[in-house]
Order: structure tokens, then C-alpha cells, then sequence
């Protein structure tokens, strides 16, 4: 995975990789991308500020802003998204506690109640505050909770990408039977992912405005859209830092009120 | 507190050079209108207006210090606020103060140590609708059945050590729930009573201090807590004298005619009414364990008292809840164990709620809407309340919430008595 990729991932976290045993040519030639989109990913934290525009399907939209902050990786780190925008959110926040091994544990903290809740996710396709994106789409996803294959070369956006197919591992169900995945071959960014729920595509990302913020190819613009809907949202990334020097007690429950 | 404070900021001196420090001021004007289908006996008023402006300010002059302050700003149609111009630190008065002291308190991290100085929220609730452990969280019952809470002056400190966290509070000074005004209609008084005057002789606040305890564990597939409260029940017990009859003077005695008569009851003395508020302690249990199909929750506390005019008893909520597409069911039961002598006369929410069952949906439609739908029932079936609830937002700054809430039942059931309160509210907030 890329930085960028990894990037995505934390955020948005349907870019599921994996690096599968190498039993073909397809399989070991998509393990090996994956794994350098995954290298180039590595960070030991990120802090960015997101700007959030849902679209419903009558064109109307609406906007939120957060915080979001991340220590750790490699399916180990924890996050928080804090809204700052509009101002009846202000103050909540979400704290996502991702494992290697399980799905990712999260809690919600809401001002106006001053408790903490933990967010009961059972299913884990339930949308984001609304928003077209799931809580599955929030965790952290890393290469060992997919099986990846290599279906092909295909340009998109005018450059050229390798298509890669990935299905979740048993040990970590997903709402989506599989994700097709194009990567950048010059900068190894996931620019799309197809999402599938059997045979239908249900949601597509598209990433774009990639630059690179100390070094790591990061995609400023995010597009989720959710296909039998018709909504779409668009995540907008601005002050993105990388490797900054974070406090893992300011990642737990507890901190999720201060 | 002074010393607090100033160790708060010696802390934040250590500010590393980087870190921004940041500023909010969020806040909110909301105007809410409630109509009442139906006159209580004591009440004809059927529309009530309400005016909040809250204001706060949240500053974070390094990463380890926070200060917040925030007022509230309060007009009602009713006479249900205080029509004094002051600014209220302590809600002990029996009307919301116009303008109070909602927050104001310092947050200091250092490390595993967070602590907590001022007037701040202490919450412990892990449950919905009734929460028995929450005992640093009195609660503004003007309206019973559309509550806020009300913050506590005190120190809270948390010890993070992995997944387990300490928290020690202590609160100095007692801060009540706020009862129902006696005037209104959220005060119930018995038919054969209604003729009767009553005087309120005021409130009886204990001086000493409260202390609490908890243990928490923050587990991925348990998640759960222990605690300790040692201080004064919120909720008052309420001793009422007077309300003797008043005879007719008798002829017979009058005259010294040799045939009695009946008395007849032409009155009743006054009632007198004072609030009383125990010293107690509880012992109080919290869990969550989430399983692939749905959530089991709970919380439970057992409260003893030494004062012979407070019982014995356990309260407890037991809850599953179910995540479905935008749809978070929740149901359950709260009960009561009452092992020593049973109640006297008291207003107490918390016990008159238990013995039902619960049960909350709530669907998220959209980035800015969603409905709620909240019903408690008592298992004897002698009261029920059921709430529906639609908030739509508008632009960034603008929402909307409209609620309607069915009281019905019997006139001894505590849910019941409130069935002539059933209402229709409207608010628009504009957030800021």
C-alpha cells in the first residue's frame, strides 16, 4: 500500500489488501504491489482536517468539518474524528480502536449527553452519521484481511493502474463481497475502489488531487458514492501532517471527552 | 479551587513550542413551544414558551490543559424561571435561575492522570432511560418528563493504566435535583386533597461532602464498571405535615343539645412540605458485552441508607440493543429489589420508573435528520409513556425538532398520574 493508500485506508477503509500465499502468477504479482503500496504507506501518525460534503440524490448537500487524528498502524492504530462543523456537532466525537486480528472497536463521546457510548455495530454496514460512509469504511483496514488478485492493466484518469481484486478473509467478514481496486503504477495510489455486494458495484471511491505532504503521495479528495441511493460524499482532506509526535493517552475513552 | 487552577496553569507552562493553542465559543439560542391538549386540575395553562441561550467558551492553551466556561440564558412564559437578574453558581432555588453558571472548569492531562476541577458533568450512565449508578448527576425536573442535567461543583480525577481506569470525585458542596413546581402541572396533587393549600417550608441541603469511585474496565469484548458513592441522594424525600381536618363547629356542643351529629369536614390545615435529602450510599455495577447479533447492557446499584426515613433497595437495567441499517434498536427491563422497609413519601423518578419495560428506536435518515421513538410501559400496565421524536437540520446553523409525547394509565401509577400532560413541542435551535 501506498502512503497515500494507507492514508485512504485508515480513513475511509475500503481499500482492503492483502498479501495472499503465492499459489499463481496473479496472486503473487498482487501481493507484491499491495505490499509496496503498503510500504510506502507507512506512517506512524496523521492529522488532517476534513471537510465533509454529503450530496442526496435531489442534488441538496450538506457539509461537516472534522478533526482526525491517528497514532499507529498496521492495522494496530487508534484514531479520533472530532467534529468542528456545523456547530450542533461540535464536540462529538469518534473514537476507532483498530485490531489486526477482529473488527475495529469504536466509541462515540456526544457533548450535549457528556457521557460516552460504544457504538453497538452489529452491522457494520450502518451509514456514518448519515453520510455515505459505513462504519466498516471508517476502520483500518491492512493487506492481511483481504486476498488480493491481480486482474489486469487498465488506465484510469489518464494514467496507467493495475486492477486488483480483493475479498476479505473469513476471519474478518465484510459487508462487501469483493473490491476492485485500481493503483497508480507511478506513485501506487488507489485512485478507485469498487465496492460489490454479490454482483452489484454499491459504492465507488475516487481519489484525487494527489500530492505529496512530506513525501507521501496522499490524495486530497475523496468520493464515496452509494450507487443505489444516488448519494454521493465528498471527503476533502486540507493541513495533512504525517509522523507527528502524538500521545497514545490521548487516544482512549477517556480522553474522548477533553 | 484557587490552588487548582494555578497548578493547572504552572502545568500548562509546558506547553511544547509547536502545539497551537485553540479557541471555541460554541453556543446555541433555541425558542421551544409546548402544547398541552388537556387542563390539569392545578394548571390551566396550555401553552408554555421557552427561551435557552447557551453559551460557552473552550480554550486549550496547551495539549494537556483545557478550560471551559459556559452560561445559560433563560426566559419562560410560565413563571417557571426565576424572575431575578442574578447569575446562579449553585441550582439549589425551586425555579430554573434566569442566568447561571452551566460549566466552568479546568482539564488537566498529564500523562495516565486527567483531572477535573469545577462545575463540570459527572456521568457514569451506561444505560438508556434509567440510570441508578449516575449519582453525581442531579436533573432539572420542571418538566418530568423532558429533563436536563445539571452540573456539579467538585474535583474528578482518572487514572488510565491499559484498558482499566480509576476515577476518584469528590463534591464539597450538594447539588439537588430540581422537583416540579408546585403550582403545576407537573405536580400532582390527590383529588381529596386539591382544596388544600400548600406551604413550602423549602429544603433541608446537607453540608457535607460526597465521594465517589469507579473502576472501569475498557475491554473489546467487555467493557464494564464497579463504584462506590458515598453522599446524599439527589432526589428528595418529602416530609409533609398538617392537612388535619378541620370540624364544623357542633351544634350539640355549642347548644349542649343531648343528640351528636357527624362531624363535618369543612377544611384541612395546610400542607407543609420540606425536602429532605438522605445521605446514602450505593454500590454500583455497569456492563456492555457486544456479540456479533446484538449488545447486552446494563448497570445496577444497591442503596443503603442510615437514615431510618430512606429504604433499602436495588435498582437495575438490563438492555440489549441491535444495530440494523440506520435503525439502533434498544429494549430492556428496569427493576427494583427493595429489601429493607419500603418507601416513605419522596419524588423519586429513578424508583417510580423501574418495574417497566423500555424500549428506544432511533433511525438516522440522512446527514441531518432523524426520528426517535422512546416507550416505557409498567409491567402491571397502569402506566405508559411513549415519545416520538423528528430533528431535521437546515443549512449549517438551523434545526428543528418536534416531539410528541402520550402519557396515559392510572392515576396511582407514577407515569400514570401525568396522563392530563401529554404534549406537543416544537423547538428551533440556531447553533452557532
Amino acid at each position: 500500500m501506498s502512503r497515500a493508500l494507507r492514508h485512504s485506508v485508515i480513513l475511509i477503509g475500503m481499500l482492503t489488501c492483502h498479501v495472499a500465499p503465492a499459489f499463481s502468477q496473479a496472486a503473487d504479482d498482487a501481493q507484491r504491489i499491495v505490499d509496496e503500496a503498503e510500504r510506502r504507506a507507512t506512517t506512524t501518525s496523521e492529522r488532517y482536517a476534513g471537510a465533509l460534503q454529503s450530496f442526496n440524490a435531489d442534488g441538496r448537500t450538506s457539509e461537516k468539518r472534522w478533526m482526525f487524528e491517528r497514532v499507529g498502524a498496521h492495522g494496530e492504530s487508534k484514531s479520533i474524528i472530532r467534529f468542528t462543523e456545523p456547530p450542533d456537532v461540535n464536540g462529538v466525537a469518534l473514537l476507532i480502536v483498530n485490531h489486526p486480528e477482529r473488527v475495529s472497536d469504536q466509541w462515540m463521546w456526544t457533548p450535549a449527553l457528556q457521557r460516552d457510548r460504544r457504538i453497538a455495530v452489529q452491522d457494520r454496514s450502518t451509514r456514518f452519521f448519515g453520510t455515505d460512509f459505513t462504519f466498516e469504511d471508517l476502520e483500518e483496514r491492512v493487506a492481511d484481511h483481504s486476498v488480493h488478485t491481480l486482474q489486469g492493466e487498465e488506465p484510469i484518469d489518464g494514467a496507467d493502474a493495475w486492477r486488483i481484486q480483493a475479498v476479505a478473509k473469513g476471519s474478518r467478514p465484510s459487508q462487501y463481497s469483493r473490491q476492485i481496486l485500481w493503483i497508480r503504477k507511478d506513485n501506487y495510489v488507489i485512485v478507485r475502489i469498487d465496492s460489490y455486494v454479490k454482483d452489484e458495484v454499491v459504492r465507488q471511491l475516487r481519489s484525487s488531487r494527489i500530492r505529496q505532504v512530506q513525501g507521501v503521495w496522499t490524495a486530497h479528495e475523496m468520493v464515496i458514492s452509494d450507487l443505489p441511493r444516488g448519494t454521493r460524499t465528498r471527503l476533502t482532506l486540507e493541513k495533512v501532517e504525517y509522523n507527528l509526535p502524538l500521545r497514545e493517552s490521548d487516544f482512549t475513552v477517556q480522553a474522548l471527552r477533553r | 479551587m484557587r490552588r487548582s487552577l494555578v497548578l493547572t496553569l504552572l502545568i500548562g507552562a509546558w506547553c511544547p513550542a509547536a502545539w497551537a493553542q485553540t479557541a471555541t465559543a460554541p453556543g446555541f439560542i433555541e425558542a421551544r413551544g409546548f402544547l398541552f391538549p388537556q387542563d390539569a386540575p392545578n394548571d390551566p395553562t396550555r401553552a408554555v414558551s421557552d427561551w435557552l441561550w447557551r453559551q460557552e467558551g473552550i480554550l486549550r492553551p496547551t495539549p494537556s490543559l483545557q478550560l471551559v466556561a459556559g452560561v445559560d440564558l433563560r426566559a419562560n412564559t410560565h413563571d417557571q424561571i426565576e424572575d431575578v437578574w442574578r447569575i446562579d453558581w449553585e441550582d439549589r432555588h425551586l425555579r430554573p435561575p434566569r442566568m447561571s453558571v452551566r460549566r466552568l472548569a479546568a482539564t488537566v492531562a498529564v500523562g495516565r492522570l486527567t483531572l477535573d476541577v469545577g462545575k463540570q458533568f459527572i456521568r457514569w450512565a451506561r444505560a438508556d432511560v434509567l440510570n441508578p449508578i449516575d449519582r453525581f448527576a442531579p436533573r432539572d425536573f420542571t418538566n418530568v418528563i423532558d429533563t436536563e442535567f445539571l452540573p456539579v461543583v467538585g474535583a474528578r480525577s482518572s487514572l488510565q493504566l491499559g484498558p482499566e481506569t480509576v476515577e476518584l470525585v469528590f463534591v464539597p458542596r450538594f447539588t439537588p435535583s430540581r422537583m416540579p413546581l408546585l403550582t403545576q402541572r407537573w405536580t400532582i396533587v390527590p383529588p381529596h386533597m386539591a382544596s388544600v393549600s400548600i406551604l413550602d417550608a423549602g429544603s433541608r441541603f446537607p453540608e457535607k461532602p460526597q465521594f465517589g469511585g469507579r473502576w472501569r474496565h475498557t475491554g473489546s469484548r467487555l467493557e464494564g464498571g464497579l463504584s462506590y458513592f458515598d453522599g446524599y441522594n439527589h432526589l428528595p424525600v418529602l416530609d409533609v405535615r398538617g392537612g388535619q381536618p378541620i370540624f364544623e363547629a357542633r351544634e350539640e356542643e355549642v347548644l349542649d343539645l343531648p343528640v351528636p351529629r357527624q362531624p363535618v369536614i369543612i377544611g384541612r390545615t395546610p400542607l407543609v412540605l420540606t425536602r429532605i435529602y438522605p445521605r446514602i450510599r450505593t454500590y454500583g455495577l455497569d456492563f456492555a458485552v457486544p456479540m456479533p447479533w446484538l449488545t447486552v447492557k446494563g448497570e445496577a446499584a444497591y442503596f443503603l441508607s442510615r437514615d431510618d426515613a430512606f429504604p433499602e433497595y436495588g435498582l437495575y437495567v438490563l438492555e440489549i440493543e441491535r444495530q440494523m441499517g440506520e435503525w439502533l434498536f434498544t429494549g430492556g427491563y428496569a427493576g427494583e429489589v427493595v429489601t429493607g422497609e419500603d418507601r416513605p413519601l419522596a419524588f423519586d423518578p429513578e424508583r417510580s420508573l423501574a418495574r417497566s419495560f423500555i424500549a428506544r428506536a432511533f433511525y438516522t435518515a440522512g446527514p441531518q435528520r432523524t426520528f426517535t421513538l422512546e416507550a416505557v410501559g409498567r409491567q402491571n400496565g397502569e402506566g405508559f409513556y411513549v415519545m416520538g421524536e423528528y430533528s431535521h437540520g437546515f443549512g449549517e446553523f438551523w434545526r428543528i425538532t418536534i416531539t410528541q409525547v402520550v402519557l396515559a394509565g392510572d392515576e396511582d401509577d407514577f407515569l400514570g398520574q401525568y396522563r392530563r400532560n401529554s404534549q406537543l413541542s416544537a423547538a428551533l435551535r440556531l447553533s452557532f
